[in-house]
């Protein structure tokens, strides 16, 4: 491997190691350009493809236009929106047993008052 | 009888104590170092507690400082890495210097380990998708590399070495794990100041940007609506990692640590199918990586290193860097536009993101973007150029590293 700092670097080296630096900065980061364009094309067409197959197939009188679909969507949103949950009624609150412990004790954890008797 | 009142035990003992005390040490010879650095890391928690200044690491960088500075407690010693390289034969040696617990912990950042890991972290919390949606992003994001560059050479003529001057450079990356990276492995004197500046003006991007913003571009620019960006499917998302992993390390192999990390925390996250792995890097890993970064890079800012000239022309360097970068991405905006068609046009304002500062620059150009057009939603596109300036700066810091490593 080329030891760079063997050269001793004055302004020319510096200048040209920036010039350099820019530029392949701007050749890797195009090639990504390029690399993710390709990759646009070949995974982001092939919904439109799909798309346009479907397109292509007449309607029939049969099915449902797109503006019926629209206000079938429409209204069901609407129904299931004024619905309410239903409760199971079923009270679901786990019971936990543990042992005795005087650490977990709920009388050692109360503050205890004084006996004014 | 015992003569308490003749003997000298208990002062000499006393006296001893005394001077062994880290008190007495601020009253010899660079004592007021010690004590002016300790005044620093106050400002610096200051800074991080109360104004939230990247309180993540600048907190830990300030108590880092504050004790490398407190003396006596030899907890780092800058001889164990004296000449950039590590002595491991006194880590082993049982005479001499005595290594500090951050002697131990700065092996991490002197062997490059936890910017790579805190990468991990990073790409499993990015989302690729803008950039992958608009691949134009790319070039935003190696626009504004030319901030480092023109660092680069504004260092030299002020004369630090190359090795410095590249240290000083990547902090126009505006990636804090880049920056210590770099610094580790070519100036690694200039750590603490370098990392300092780098998460300094890191927290003030909302504070530069906006007027560099407004002055280079018009107010027809700043109102351009931007087309909404395709959707990217699951396949794209997983590949993008390996693919650009592949290409970039096998282009800049002093790039790979890095990159290769960034790609691997995000093929965690797109895959889907290593959740468990991914929260660890996001959550667990990061922070611990982040608390021994930050504590080593702010032990080794001592009073020697730290109070010079060269400290502050390092300050006046980074906002330099930081300043270039955002323009160049905005200039580079208005460039590509004049190749656009219309209704393809880009908003001048995402080109600042280029930089990473991952995301506060893609927010400063929602919000300047919003001032001007509160209809207008610039996040998601500016989003592109600010993890395209992540990958930018990795590449960066990888070619200074080639020419001057």
């Amino acid at each position: 491997m080329t030891n760079f700092l063997a050269v001793t670097w004055g302004w020319n080296e510096m200048v040209w190691c920036t010039v350099i630096s820019i530029a392949l900065v701007f050749i890797v980061l195009v090639l990504l350009v390029f690399v993710m364009k390709l990759f646009g094309v070949i995974f982001a067409q092939k919904p439109e493809r799909k798309l346009a197959k479907v397109a292509e197939k007449p309607i029939s009188d049969e099915q449902l236009h797109e503006e019926q679909i629209a206000a079938i969507a429409a209204a069901l949103k609407l129904y299931k929106s004024a619905l309410h949950d239903r409760e199971s009624e079923v009270l679901t609150i786990q019971s936990l047993k543990r042992a005795y412990s005087p650490w977990n004790s709920k009388i050692h954890g109360l503050t205890q008052l004084p006996d004014r008797k | 009888m015992l003569n308490l009142l003749q003997s000298n035990f208990a002062l000499e003992s006393l006296e001893k104590f005394v001077s062994s005390m880290g008190f007495a040490a601020f009253f010899s010879e660079m004592g007021w170092g010690n004590l002016v650095m300790i005044l620093i890391a106050f400002f610096l928690l200051y800074l991080a507690i109360k104004k939230e200044y990247e309180p993540m690491l600048m907190m830990t960088i300030a108590f880092g400082m504050l004790l490398t500075n407190l003396p006596g407690a030899g907890l780092f010693h800058e001889e164990l890495f004296a000449g950039g390289h590590v002595h491991w034969d006194a880590f082993t040696s049982h005479e001499g210097i005595a290594p500090g617990l951050l002697d131990y912990l700065y092996l991490g950042v002197k062997l490059g380990i936890y910017p790579c890991l805190i990468f991990v972290g990073v790409g499993a919390m990015t989302d690729f998708g803008p950039l992958i949606a608009n691949p134009k992003s790319f070039l935003l994001g190696a626009a504004a590399q030319i901030g480092i560059f023109a660092t680069f050479i504004a260092a030299y003529a002020m004369g630090f070495t190359p090795e410095q001057a590249g240290s000083i450079g990547i902090i126009g990356g505006a990636d804090g794990p880049t920056a210590i990276f770099l610094t580790a492995k070519l100036a690694p004197e200039l750590l603490g100041p370098i990392a300092v500046a780098a998460y300094s003006y890191m927290a003030l991007v909302p504070v530069i940007q906006p007027p560099i913003m407004r002055a280079l571009t018009t107010k027809k620019e700043r109102q351009i609506k931007m087309s909404t960006l395709r959707q990217v499917s699951k396949k794209e998302r997983i590949l993008f990692p390996i693919v650009i992993a592949a290409i970039i390390s096998l282009l800049l192999p002093d790039a790979a640590p890095l990159v290769g990390c960034l790609m691997l925390g995000n093929l965690m996250k797109e895959s889907g199918v290593v959740d468990r792995l991914s929260k660890t890097v996001q959550n667990e890993l990061m922070n611990i990586v982040v608390i021994f970064l930050g504590l080593t890079v702010g032990a080794t800012a001592t009073a020697n290193t730290f109070l010079s000239p060269a400290t502050i022309k390092i300050m006046l360097m980074g906002i330099v860097a930081f300043g270039v970068a955002s323009a160049c991405g905005v200039l580079f905006a208005k460039l590509m536009n004049c190749f656009l068609k219309e209704g393809n046009k880009i908003n001048p304002l995402i080109g600042s993101a280029g930089v990473s500062a991952v995301p506060m620059a893609a927010r400063v150009s929602q919000k300047v973007g919003q001032e001007e057009n509160p209809s207008n939603f610039l996040l998601m596109h500016a989003m592109g150029p600010n993890v395209a300036g992540v990958v930018g700066s990795a590449v960066a810091a990888g070619l200074l590293l080639s020419f001057l490593g």
